[in-house]
């Protein structure tokens, strides 16, 4: 029987699965209406073109359905509703609440879906000519996106997985037996605390653009092929690819800035199989944009111009299988839960590996490839070899991260390189270091004929300062104790940016347009050199044991340690012991809590030759205790211009339950509290004296004959007597007042705790004979005192890395901005 | 030959070469049987064995972290690994260890560890709407 279950708000899921299933069929619509009307050749026949359209404006507005409905439920609080329920929680801000939009995998391809519904329109609006063959691709690429969320059974098998599904229907439980089970469920699960910030707002949905336009240059590439318009689809999709690139690349640098900012990765970049995957397609579209731009000006290269663009868009598709097909388990710590989608996801690049392949194959003949060969002195040959090695460092990338992959599909067991950074750092700068140095000598190289006694002299001089510059920075930096290739990365990084640099120069006296690309190479070379010296050289500063560790290769030198592994990077800390730590004094002053969040309070202190502070910050590493996932900790950094201190909290103690009322004041639970501390020690002293105990000493400044406890007056008889103590530890000084009383011929005394010092005081004798009393102090075990275990790194001169990030962008705009003026002028 | 043939069979011979490298590099899934009979690191995969004692005590040394691991295989070993202990390592469902075996230990340089609460959420949830209806 089916149980009447009260409460629930089914109308918005309802509405919400309905708008699934209609951009579902619209898109299906759509692309047969677009592909009859490519295919028509009644040229009068506007009917498909306008059925498809109208199926196309359909797709979108179903689209904002769903995110309407979906943000209802989820702003509403609906926890009836999976989605809701798994990823927020009341207690979320409004803007995590959006952010908690695409916090599930159907979010994110609502998310995509969505982008590419934008681009769609915006084609229907501008590529004319193009409309046709391009947006069929793009609706095409809508159905498969829409089938994700469909969450439909079809002959038993479910395909793709719905936002609006409910939660009775998601997990199994004797709770949803009962018909007010939502009584129950007063609270959604929240987000993960790893996302709780505000990348998780910006960072997806710029990704999420970023991915989605690349299927324009794709559908340009297809359509060029498809209509056999080989040269013409050159010019639109250059503009497009150019924002897809940039887009993209904004989007994988923000990941790493997040990563860096707030992640304990311990750095801004891990070679995690999901940020591999990301840049997969950003390396074959740029070598293709690349190549397209030699296609354009020489009409050599055309068939890797095509290539490397379809690629791309079948490296957006395979990143994806990567991320949300679970297949990396094993691998990375990103990996999503496989939602029942491998086979849907894989289809899906199937489809479009087909679509590529097939077209490439039955125009072959056809291809407008040259039968004469580039010269050896033209910029055309080196772009070319530039774009190619672009190429191969994609594929080593996808042939390390696809392990997993190549195991499920060979019954292999073949388990990643051990020291997989290592690997990465060493084989991926061999290419870099190829394509940076392409990226100098082809400024020195015209199209199609260059003289070559010239291009010698002036490349040579460039090499040279390059070289001497080299030397400079690899001294300063250390760098030089890094393996060879490295600093031939650093070499070619910095020619690069000379040889870009003069074009620039050049640019801004006359030839501006050509500016946009000497800026983005400019700005690519200083992110290497940033990301070079930042991760080849950053030291760890939390190792107060041997002062430094020996860099080999990158990272921590995990392949040649003794011990099998980790040098020691994390320190402990006691509260309020200061301990040295590179340059610094570092000490642990406490926590301050802003729930849910911990912020541990580090004071650095560094003293100049004279033993004056030089310096003085407070850094506050924060952790947040979340009863689900434990200690999540986020790191908190101090900004240099030429280094970054970074620190972040690898352990803390058990939180103690209750760890007693601050002021305790009356005796209850006095015993059990005792256990807390070592065994008390009585000390008889006078006014004047000195305690001394492990960790300073105890001066007893006075006795209060008036002395006061909250709660508990005083009648005639009574005495109350305070020691006013003083409490020296450590350079910081304390006071403390335990009271001895006699009240109603009873004995009580009050201790008074000294948290930071890990000290409880009792006034528990007055000996008027010998004008002294008794102190007795509790001291806590070394174990029981606060502390924290935290690691710190310095990062130098890693703001090469963000602001060449910057420039990039900037040339990549300029680029756009020339590009899109030639586009309007065909 | 055209200088574009030279080239692509220069492409084709990195490709090789690279995938050649990753697989020398490549390492393999072991056992701690494996372990014991190279010196090489390699990864193992197995289950942590909640009956016997974790160690890490900051207070002592705060890069000192042992334990005993059960691999595939159903032998056992005890690990250290010079570090602090990962967050929620006692809840974890599978762990995978990058090291080698010094004497009858494995010191492991990595820890990459699975557990249900961040893989299988809903699993944990339910057992605390369980623990409300409970209460009634």
């Amino acid at each position: 029987m089916d149980t009447v279950y009260k409460g629930e708000h089914l109308l918005p899921g309802h509405l919400g699965q309905i708008f699934v299933i209609l951009s579902f069929g619209a898109a299906l619509l759509s692309t047969i209406s677009y592909y009859f009307a490519t295919t028509n050749t009644n040229k009068l026949d506007n009917s498909w073109l306008r059925m498809g359209r109208i199926a196309f404006y359909l797709n979108s507005l179903s689209i904002l359905g769903v995110g309407v409905m979906l943000f209802y439920v989820i702003y509403n609080h609906y926890f009836e509703y999976h989605y809701a329920w798994a990823y927020t929680s009341r207690s979320l801000p409004v803007y995590y609440i959006v952010s908690g939009f695409w916090n599930g995998q159907e979010g994110g391809f609502l998310l995509w879906t969505f982008w590419q519904a934008v681009l769609g329109n915006i084609l229907i609006w501008r590529s004319k000519s193009w409309e046709k063959p391009v947006m069929t691709v793009v609706s095409f690429s809508q159905l498969f996106l829409a089938s994700m969320l469909l969450g439909i059974e079809v002959f038993g098998a479910r395909i793709g997985s719905s936002p609006f599904l409910l939660l009775r229907n998601a997990v199994e439980g004797p709770i949803f037996s009962r018909a007010d089970y939502l009584s129950f469920i007063k609270d959604g699960q929240g987000m993960n605390p790893l996302l709780q910030n505000y990348w998780m707002v910006i960072h997806p949905p710029t990704l999420f653009l970023g991915l989605a336009s690349v299927v324009v240059p794709f559908a340009y590439a297809v359509a060029g092929l498809w209509q056999k318009r080989y040269k013409d689809w050159i010019v639109p999709a250059l503009s497009y690819g150019l924002f897809a690139a940039m887009i993209l690349g904004i989007g994988v640098i923000m990941g790493s800035l997040w990563a860096y900012e707030s992640l304990n990765f311990g750095g801004f970049w891990a070679w995690d199989a999901v940020e591999n995957a990301s840049i997969f397609p950003w390396l074959t579209l740029v070598g293709g944009l690349h190549v397209m731009i030699v296609y354009k000006n020489t009409g050599h290269s055309y068939f890797t111009a095509t290539l490397l663009v379809l690629l791309s868009f079948i490296m957006v598709l395979y990143s994806s299988f990567l991320a949300r097909s679970g297949i990396l388990g094993d691998t990375s710590v990103h990996s999503f839960t496989d939602l029942g989608m491998f086979w849907q996801l894989v289809s899906y690049i199937l489809a479009f590996l087909f679509i590529s392949a097939w077209l490439l194959i039955v125009r072959w003949k056809e291809l407008p490839i040259t039968k004469k060969d580039e010269e050896t002195y033209s910029r055309e040959f080196w772009m070319f070899v530039g774009a190619v090695f672009l190429g191969l460092s994609c594929f080593h990338l996808v042939l390390v991260t696809s392990i997993p992959v190549w195991n499920a599909m060979f019954g292999t067991k073949v388990a990643p390189p051990t020291d997989l950074v290592g690997h990465y750092n060493v084989i991926q700068s061999s290419f870099a270091m190829v394509i940076v140095i392409l990226m100098g000598l082809s400024q020195f190289l015209k199209y199609k004929k260059t003289d070559a006694t010239r291009f010698f002299i002036s490349t040579a001089l460039y090499m040279l300062c390059a070289a001497l510059i080299t030397t400079l920075v690899a001294y300063v930096s250390g760098l030089y104790k890094l393996h060879f290739v490295f600093i031939m990365v650093m070499f070619g990084s910095i020619y690069s940016v000379l040889a870009n640099g003069k074009v620039l120069s050049d640019a801004l006296k006359g030839k501006f347009k050509l500016a946009g690309s000497a800026v983005a190479h400019i700005g690519f070379a200083l992110m290497l050199i940033g990301a070079l010296i930042a991760a080849g050289t950053r030291k760890v500063v939390s190792n107060n044991e041997s002062g430094t560790i020996a860099v080999k290769g990158f990272d921590r030198g995990t392949a040649d340690a003794k011990v099998g592994g980790d040098v020691h990077e994390n320190i402990m800390m006691y509260k309020n012991e200061p301990v040295k730590m590179g340059p610094y004094t570092a000490t642990y002053i406490g926590d301050s809590v802003s729930a849910p969040n911990f912020y541990y309070k580090v004071d650095y202190k560094r003293y100049d030759k004279n033993g004056k502070i030089a310096e003085e910050f407070i850094l506050k590493p924060n952790a947040q205790i979340n009863p689900q996932m434990g200690l999540v900790s986020s790191p908190d950094t101090k900004h240099y211009l030429f280094h970054d201190l970074y620190t972040h909290i690898t352990a803390v103690p058990q939180p103690v339950a209750n760890s007693a009322n601050a002021d305790g004041g009356a005796a209850h639970g006095e015993e059990n509290d005792d256990k807390n501390y070592e065994e008390p020690v009585p000390h008889e002293v006078a006014v004047g004296d000195t305690i001394p105990y492990r960790d300073g000493y105890i001066i007893l400044k006075s006795l209060n004959k008036e002395a006061q406890v909250q709660n508990i007056p005083l009648t005639g008889n009574d005495i109350a007597i305070g020691a006013k103590l003083e409490v020296v530890t450590h350079n910081k000084t304390y006071q403390a007042e335990p009271v001895y009383m006699i009240k109603n011929k009873s004995v009580l005394d009050f201790s008074r705790k000294v948290e930071d010092a890990g000290l409880k005081l009792r006034l528990s004798k007055i000996i008027p004979d010998k004008n002294k009393v008794e102190i007795i102090v509790y001291q806590q075990p070394v174990n029981k005192k606060p502390y924290i275990v935290m690691r710190a790194l310095d990062f130098p001169y890693i703001n090469f890395l963000w602001s060449g990030t910057v420039i990039m962008i900037i040339g990549f705009l300029m680029s756009i901005s020339r590009r899109s003026k030639e586009y309007k002028a065909v | 030959m055209k200088k574009s043939s030279i080239f692509g069979l220069i492409v084709i011979a990195i490709a090789i070469a690279t995938i050649i490298t990753t697989y020398s590099s490549s390492s393999t899934y072991g056992s701690f049987s494996d372990a014991k009979k190279t010196t090489d690191e390699l990864h193992i995969v197995g289950h942590l064995d909640k009956s016997k004692e974790l160690y890490y005590d900051a207070t002592k040394d705060a890069n000192y972290f042992s334990f005993f691991i059960k691999d595939n295989k159903g032998e056992e070993c005890k690990v250290i690994f010079t570090g602090t202990k990962p967050q929620d390592f006692e809840k974890s469902e599978q762990i995978v260890l990058t090291g080698r075996m010094n004497g009858k230990e494995f010191h492991a340089s990595t820890i990459l560890m699975k557990c249900p609460s961040k893989y299988t959420q809903d699993k944990v949830e339910v057992t605390e709407a369980k623990a409300k209806t409970a209460q009634l």
